[in-house]
């Protein structure tokens, strides 16, 4: 990750700016509408445990550390992947979120909330995530 | 119902508001997958280079790119090493303005 980021600053213009966004790890909520309310069903899992997103991190710091990028500007915000359907979510998930893990109780708490509520009209992911602008800093 | 992403536009609106203007930007996307993000700010920068290595998704970028943007954006199926070996940075034309990662690093 290091690495990229330094291939990263020789593609930068001298006064160029990298924008970072990654999520900020877990907990990843994945929640069921029925009749106009959310109800939470489990939480989405990652084979290596969220650890990249810390690496991540950990590579920004790094270069801001050793002075190649200076911090300018940093948010947060909700993204939400939504379906028709959990089955829908769960496909989606696995199809575009390589080492994302759908636990299978969530599968079950779908069901057993269809079963005894009524039937599911949408399926959500929120994943909190950073962004942040760090402003090139040139080699003397 | 088809899978959405963002429809409280939550992502462009803050990634809008930490760029500040792109207008005469150059940019280039590291990891752009389908393009899903970069429809969303083309338009307001002056030319974008989106890479990513998966081909599959870079295609289906290609393929889904809205015909006003077709001049301004390129797609490329390399990843960051791949595109700095063919593009070297030491040549002016090859640099840029914003590097974008997305979901990426």
């Amino acid at each position: 990750m290091v690495h990229a980021l330094e291939i990263i600053h020789t593609l930068l213009e001298p006064n160029g700016c990298l924008i970072d966004i990654h999520p900020n790890g877990p907990p990843m909520p994945i929640e069921a509408c029925l009749a106009g309310q959310f109800h939470r069903l489990g939480y989405l899992q990652e084979t290596d445990d969220f650890i990249e997103y810390g690496q991540a991190s950990a590579a920004l710091g790094e270069v801001i550390q050793r002075g190649l990028f200076v911090v300018e500007g940093q948010g947060k915000f909700i993204f939400i992947t939504r379906a028709g359907s959990v089955d829908e979510l769960h496909t989606f998930l696995t199809e575009n979120w390589s080492d994302s893990i759908f636990p299978a109780e969530v599968d079950l708490q779908a069901r057993e909330l269809s079963l005894s509520t009524g039937q599911i009209s949408s399926a959500q992911l929120t994943v909190e995530t950073l962004i942040a602008r760090m402003r090139k800093i040139s080699q003397v | 119902m088809t899978v959405s992403q963002d429809l409280d536009q939550n992502e462009i609106k803050a990634l809008f508001e930490i760029t500040g203007d792109l207008s005469g930007k150059r940019m280039l996307e590291i990891g752009c997958g389908d393009g899903r993000l970069t429809w969303r700010y083309a338009s307001q920068a002056a030319q974008v280079i989106a890479i990513d290595s998966d081909l599959e998704k870079v295609s289906r970028a290609r393929q889904n790119l809205p015909s006003d943007l077709r001049e301004r954006v390129s797609f490329h199926a390399l990843g960051l090493e791949e595109y700095v070996d063919q593009h070297p940075p030491r040549e002016q034309a090859n640099k840029f303005d914003l590097v974008l990662l997305a979901w990426s690093l």
